[in-house]
């Protein structure tokens, strides 16, 4: 197809006229070349950036949910402190007492695991085990089965959560136990193993007695650098495998003593359920496919609970729908330092969401996208009155021709195709030698500057696209130009 | 009825403030198969008439009727139109393409024609029939600058000739040849006429190149002057 084209006599024509002014030609076609190669890698920079400020998002968990057992919300005061409130349903349902989400961050008041337990906090802690676990649990693995069924729904994972007591030789750690699901790895993006792996499919089905760590468990029970996976731990006077290590993936989350992700341990959910006799669930995390979908899933997710439920209209739900964004600020979604900074510089903390916060890094990131895409555009425009030059010179140089092409029979139209047929023809060939320059430039500056550059075939056909618009506007006057002379005038052109 | 009819065709430019008198009124009928040769004082209208002829331009007045039709007031296309179907031009500068081979030089009005672009092939059979007609089959490769003043102007009415039109139309030329390749080229014209009965109209100069054609027109100042039919056997020079 291409070579007909190519043999179709108006873009013979062009390319037999090009050819005749090599030099010009080429001078003008790397002009083009340069404009559409800055275009591309500016794109490609840009996008780059905006994709690596969602990834770190994403790790964040900017995409999750948590559904949990009960009626209650945190609340968050001016000092930042977590104080628990009783939702709507205060009178009516009893209410499980862990607390650990909303921990502040910075300090963990159970550092001496020697220190009598009468902080408020871990009072608080200790609290849910007196309370049980059962007391309130509404919620059960086919609950988590019905949401996965959701469309938009990426991965869902049940779990019970217990404070506890790890044991190794004379050392004893007090942490969080999360009895949890194989998925949560995929939704734990920030997670990243240290050392080992995470519990299997096969260990969750059976039940086993392994258990994933996290990287302050392990420093606090076998010290730094001592390799932790392997070793056996004791853990409700019951011994636990340890089989891996995890820490934190990403600079937004760092590992933190109290911090419920890397100061906690993990075993599969069907093993807490065992050894504790236990059937139902804490929570459940979900997260969406898109993060922009998150507020559709919590509303439905809570129409489909109430359903299954059963709840009456006039009824309170027996559950909480949470998303990491209402989460995030009091849960320490964000390193302390930041958390702390945005709580002292911001007037009204509780309405400003980590959401919030990724929408504006990431309206900045478009922006800056935009920008360079616009500096780089001027060089396209450069590249344009190259070509504006060049055919307005082709047309100069050839009105003879033209005037003979008139004699013959050429309508004005013939003659402004024919010009614009050259323009185009350079701003094309100048587009995909751009791209190619452009494809090696992003890929340059990923090398040696270390910058994330995405070359997305959107930006590649864009930029093809861009470069004929060029063409044909920057053509547009030479050739109308050329189209409108008089068929005499033209003849007796000197 | 003329082949090609001129009625007090009238050309006027605006040069400034006044007015150039160009063509001051000229009627003619010219008929299918003439050969007209015009000749007159240089800026006596001669080109500017012959432009007018060949629907490169429109007369400021009068009628200018192509088989009885009137195309003086047809809008740019279908004068466009009919001179790639009708027409056929030779001029005195040759006009060919440079860095462009005889070939495609001649073939050069076929990527007109309204019947749609004449394919590949086709064109270039049509256009070595041409260069045939001209006795230049072996140049058909040159380019311009390979070939002579006489072999240029051969490939110029090569072109002229290659969409079969029924007028040949040329303005001197002659006048950028020395005298035996001028005759060379006259020779053309009426072998051409002879064999195809093609109706041709030459601006030349010269007293003996004008009598090659059957009938003379003078021009001066925009007028007609003198309008002669000759013997059949002056039209053929060895004769003369
Ligand atoms: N575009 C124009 N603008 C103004 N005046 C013009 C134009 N074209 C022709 N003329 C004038 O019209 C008159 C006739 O010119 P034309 O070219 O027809 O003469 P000609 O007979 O062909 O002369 P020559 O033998 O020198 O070619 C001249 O006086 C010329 O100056
Ligand atoms: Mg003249």
């Amino acid at each position: 197809m291409i070579k007909r084209w190519l043999s179709h006599p108006y873009v013979d024509l062009a390319l037999k006229a090009l050819g005749r002014n090599r030099l010009q030609t080429g001078l003008t076609l790397l002009g083009m070349t340069i404009g559409v190669a800055t275009v591309l890698a500016m794109m490609a920079v840009g996008a780059g950036a905006q994709q690596s400020i969602e990834q770190q998002v994403r790790a964040a968990g900017l995409n999750q949910l948590t559904v949990r057992a009960g009626n209650w919300r945190p609340k968050v005061e001016d000092t930042g402190e977590a104080v628990a409130h009783q939702g709507d349903a205060r009178d009516t349902l009893v209410l499980p007492l862990y607390r650990g989400d909303v921990l502040p961050v910075a300090f963990h008041p159970e550092d001496d695991p020697m220190e009598k337990h009468d902080h408020p906090l871990a009072r608080q802690r200790l609290g849910d085990l007196e309370a049980g676990l059962g007391s309130a649990a509404t919620l059960t693995f086919d609950d988590a089965e019905a949401i996965k069924g959701l469309p938009g729904v990426q991965y869902v994972a049940g779990g019970v959560h217990e404070n506890a007591r790890v044991h190794f030789g004379g050392k004893r750690w007090f942490t969080r136990m999360h009895g949890t699901d194989v998925e949560m790895p995929s939704i734990k993006r920030g997670w990243m193993l240290a050392e080992g792996r995470f519990f299997t499919r096969r260990e969750q089905d059976r039940a086993e007695q392994v258990l994933v760590i996290g990287q302050i468990v392990a420093e606090r029970l076998f010290g730094a650098g001592v390799k932790a996976v392997g070793q056996e731990v004791t853990l409700w006077n019951q011994p636990f495998e340890v089989v891996g290590v995890v820490t934190s993936a990403t600079w937004v989350v760092r590992p933190a003593p109290g911090d419920d992700q890397f100061d906690a341990v993990y075993m599969p959910y069907t093993t807490t359920h065992r050894l504790l006799n236990l059937s139902k669930l804490n929570d459940i995390t979900i997260t969406a496919a898109s993060s922009g979908d998150v507020s559709r899933l919590a509303r439905e997710i809570t129409t489909l609970l109430r359903q299954r439920h059963g709840i009456g209209d006039d009824q309170p739900d027996d559950f909480t729908v949470l998303t990491q964004a209402t989460k995030a600020l009091t849960t320490g979604g964000l390193p302390p330092s930041v958390a702390r900074a945005v709580a002292g510089n911001v007037a009204e903390l509780e309405k400003v969401t980590l959401e919030q916060l990724a929408t504006t890094l990431e309206r900045a990131s478009r922006t800056m996208t935009w920008l360079l895409a616009a500096v780089a555009a001027v060089s396209l425009v450069v590249g344009g009155i190259g070509i504006m030059n060049i055919t307005l010179l082709s047309v100069t140089e050839r009105t003879r021709e033209i005037g003979l092409r008139l004699a013959v029979g050429a309508r004005s139209r013939d003659v402004m195709r024919q010009f614009l047929i050259e323009a185009v023809a350079i701003s094309l060939a100048g587009g995909v030698a751009g791209i190619v320059l452009g494809v090696i430039a992003a890929a340059l500056i990923a090398r040696t500057l270390n910058w994330a550059t995405v070359v997305s075939p959107l930006s590649v056909l864009l930029a093809f696209g861009v470069a004929g618009a060029v063409g044909i506007f920057f053509g547009w006057y030479p050739a109308r130009r050329a189209s409108q002379l008089d068929p005499i005038v033209a003849l007796r052109h000197e | 009825m003329p082949l090609l009819e001129t009625r007090e065709v009238a050309k006027e430019y605006h040069v400034g403030d006044h007015i150039v008198h160009a063509l001051r009124g000229v009627s003619l009928g010219i008929d299918a198969g003439e050969f007209v040769t015009i000749v007159g004082p240089s800026g006596s209208g001669k080109s500017t008439f012959m432009h007018i002829l060949g629907c490169l331009d429109r007369p400021t007045r009068g009628q200018y009727l192509m088989n009885g039709r009137d195309v003086s007031t047809l809008p740019p296309d279908e004068l466009a139109r009919v001179r790639n179907e009708m027409l056929g031009f030779v001029f005195q500068g040759f006009n060919l393409l440079a860095r462009t081979s005889a070939l495609e030089n001649v073939e050069l009005p076929l990527l007109y024609t309204r019947r749609g672009v004449v394919k590949g092939s086709e064109r270039r059979r049509k256009a070595m029939a041409a260069l045939e007609a001209v006795g230049l089959t072996d140049r058909a490769d040159h380019h311009p600058n390979q070939l002579s003043g006489g072999q240029q102007q051969r490939v110029a009415i090569a072109r002229a000739l290659v969409a079969d039109p029924s007028v040949l139309l040329a303005d001197e030329p002659t006048g950028n040849l020395d005298t035996a390749t001028s005759h060379e080229v006259m020779e053309i014209f009426a072998r051409l006429r002879r064999e195809r009965g093609l109706t041709i109209v030459v601006i030349t100069h010269e007293r003996d190149i004008a009598a090659y054609g059957s009938r003379t027109i003078d021009f001066r100042d925009g007028r007609v002057t003198s309008d002669v039919h000759h013997d059949q056997a002056l039209a053929e020079p060895s004769l003369r």
